[in-house]
């Protein structure tokens, strides 16, 4: 193999990775803050595609105006979840193992939900448009202009959420309650509003990432669950609770899969990511970037 | 009641529960002996589940992997082997696998045991996948050499009743009582002097050999398998969901809600599947919210509590409206 083949290789991981460390990202700001592990993540990102789909072939909106559009939807739809489920599970659950436990039952319900209901609505098919589709030329390389506009504002966004995290008042308080709970509510961080605005957050980023999706990819009410898995495979290799670990973590399992696939045969891709998803559990539970 | 008298009542109503079983082929109509074997198969499954995960409330989602297991063990076995044989096969396969994986990830707690168990299963369903497309050269299995429907239906009912019968057992001997301590605290547990390493690893392995065994008896009433349908995740999921509607840690809580989701899934599945599955998501939260215990705790009690609950709602949106205007 050439310099450029492997160049070529590295950058295609690296778009998958893009779209994989925004869904993480959402996934591990709800596991992190309020350890809700939503195993419904997926299903919103399908949403989020839906609704593209839909203003784009019906009323002919530009996918792009849709970006913040479906942000503002599902993380709408995410305050009200908290509201309606979420809330009354932390005042009933006697401790953060039970409440854990029956947040992911939770999530389950909604996985279901969400998912037949979309099928019900929109039916089981494929569903596309094009958008973008004129290859660009990077020096030699070739690149779908989708695919890297896709990956290009995957990597704006998470950038903008960890700057977010990390330099405002909402980011250090969002980080204090991380860090302990108790601890943050002392000092008068208000927990009742910021977990269902960081829950909803973490769902609108999930649509804005299906949103993106469907400018490449096809679309159908199933195709959320494979972005859980690989959410889940991120933030553990990221470490739960790491905002910054899920980016770079996102961005390695892309890559791996890339090579994975170009050295083996691509209907071992599965298998190679939950390889790599139970070996990091079980060798590195606390992620591959723990000091 | 005392603990005999309990015992007494138990297996009465067990003995009730087979014999009910036994004479149902002989008077229902195709459809409802087919709504009975699914409405076993679940019962079978989720009483075993709740035997172990109810009780350490180590919430498993491997379930479907040892269903898939015992398929595919008997799909193969069953050409050379008698029908108990291979029913034994699949059972036993499926409890080595549960050794293995359990003394891999059970030292792991809450999220993350569930999310590894989910992964593992995952990973065997591949990798059967691509092991059957790649050294077998097709996807799926046709069965030629099949048992009658009697046959079938009468394992599947000794299998369901024999899962709560070991239920009824194991909860009062001391490796039940091991297990619940795990469940209680899992530390103390162990200071209390419980190898709770080889209690946890034999009950996993316990679990695992009933959905094995149910695995081997129900590919052969499908006849066709292939990996998506005998390791469909949905299997270990519709399995802990009536584990935990029912109530998972109680001896009855699992039957009777496999007897109601059997009865829910055959009414609605096939009209309407999706809203069947909306439903079956929504009755999810209602009853994590608002039934933590699940059916089996269910107590005229527990109304007035939801009545109280509404109207202390209620008051409290006339206060809010009060203090705005």
């Amino acid at each position: 193999m050439t310099l450029f083949s492997w160049l070529e290789l590295l950058a295609s991981g690296l778009i998958t990775g893009g779209i994989y460390a925004l869904v993480a990202l959402g996934l591990n700001l709800q596991y992190g803050l309020m350890r809700i592990l939503n195993i419904a993540h997926g299903e919103f990102l399908m949403l989020g595609a839906y609704l593209t789909w839909m203003a784009q072939t019906s009323l002919g909106v530009s996918p792009l105006l849709m970006v913040p559009v479906s942000f503002l939807v599902l993380m709408a739809l995410g305050v009200v979840i908290h509201k309606l489920c979420f809330r009354r599970l932390t005042v009933t659950s006697p401790n953060l193992d039970i409440f854990e436990a029956r947040g992911l039952m939770v999530a389950f319900g909604l996985m279901f939900l969400v998912q037949n209901f979309a099928s019900f609505m929109w039916g089981g098919d494929l569903r596309g448009y094009d958008y973008l589709t004129e290859p660009v030329k990077i020096g030699d390389a070739q690149f779908a202009g989708n695919k890297l506009l896709v990956f290009g504002l995957a990597l704006l966004f998470s950038g903008v959420l960890i700057a977010v995290l990390r330099f405002t008042l909402l980011g250090k308080g969002v980080r204090a309650l991380m860090q302990s709970p108790v601890g943050a509510q002392l000092v008068g961080i208000d927990t009742q509003r910021l977990h269902p605005l960081m829950f909803g957050i973490g769902l609108g980023l999930s649509g804005m990432a299906g949103c993106l999706l469907s400018m490449a990819y096809t679309i159908t009410p199933a195709m959320g669950e494979p972005y859980t898995v690989t959410a889940l495979i991120v933030i553990t290799l990221g470490g739960f609770g790491s905002m910054s670990g899920a980016l770079a973590g996102g961005l390695l399992l892309g890559v791996i899969e890339a090579l994975g696939m170009h050295f083996t045969n691509p209907s071992l891709k599965a298998l190679l990511s939950y390889s790599v998803f139970i070996a990091v559990l079980l060798l590195r539970p606390r992620g591959l970037f723990a000091k | 009641m005392k603990d005999r008298q309990i015992l007494v009542r138990d297996l009465l109503l067990l003995l009730a529960f087979a014999g009910w079983g036994l004479a149902l082929p002989h008077y229902g109509s195709e459809f409802v002996v087919s709504m009975a074997l699914t409405c076993l198969m679940y019962v079978a499954l989720s009483s075993s589940w709740g035997l172990f995960c109810g009780s350490t409330r180590y919430l498993s989602l491997a379930t479907s992997a040892f269903f898939g297991i015992g398929a595919y063990t008997s799909a193969i076995a069953l050409e050379h082997l008698s029908w108990l044989e291979s029913i034994a096969l699949g059972a036993g396969l499926a409890a080595v696998v549960a050794v293995v994986m359990g003394a891999a990830v059970l030292h792991l707690r809450g999220t993350y045991f569930a999310v590894l168990t989910f992964g593992m299963t995952e990973l065997i369903r591949h990798a059967v996948t691509y092991f059957e497309k790649s050294v077998t050269g097709t996807v799926g299995r046709v069965l030629t050499v099949v048992p009658d429907r009697d046959t079938i239906y009468l394992t599947v009912l000794a299998l369901a009743v024999l899962a709560v019968a070991v239920s009824i057992v194991v909860r009062r001997s001391r490796f039940g009582l091991a297990l619940m301590g795990i469940g209680a605290d899992e530390q103390r547990a162990q200071t209390l002097g419980v190898n709770t390493r080889l209690i946890k690893v034999a009950g996993f392995a316990m679990t695992a050999a009933f959905a094995g065994a149910v695995g081997a008896a129900m590919a052969v009433r499908w006849t066709y398998i292939d990996p998506h349908t005998v390791f469909n995740p949905f299997i270990g999921f519709q399995t802990v969901l009536i584990a935990l509607i029912g109530g998972a840690a109680t001896l009855w809580g699992p039957l009777i809600a496999a007897i109601v989701f059997s009865v829910l899934a055959e009414t609605l599945r096939l009209q309407a599947p999706q809203i069947y599955m909306m439903s079956l998501g929504l009755l999810l939260i209602l009853s994590v919210l608002y039934l933590p215990g699940g059916l089996a705790s269910l107590r005229w009690s527990t109304f007035g509590g939801w009545w109280r609950d509404s109207r202390g709602w209620l008051r409290g949106l006339k206060d809010k409206e009060r203090n705005r205007g």
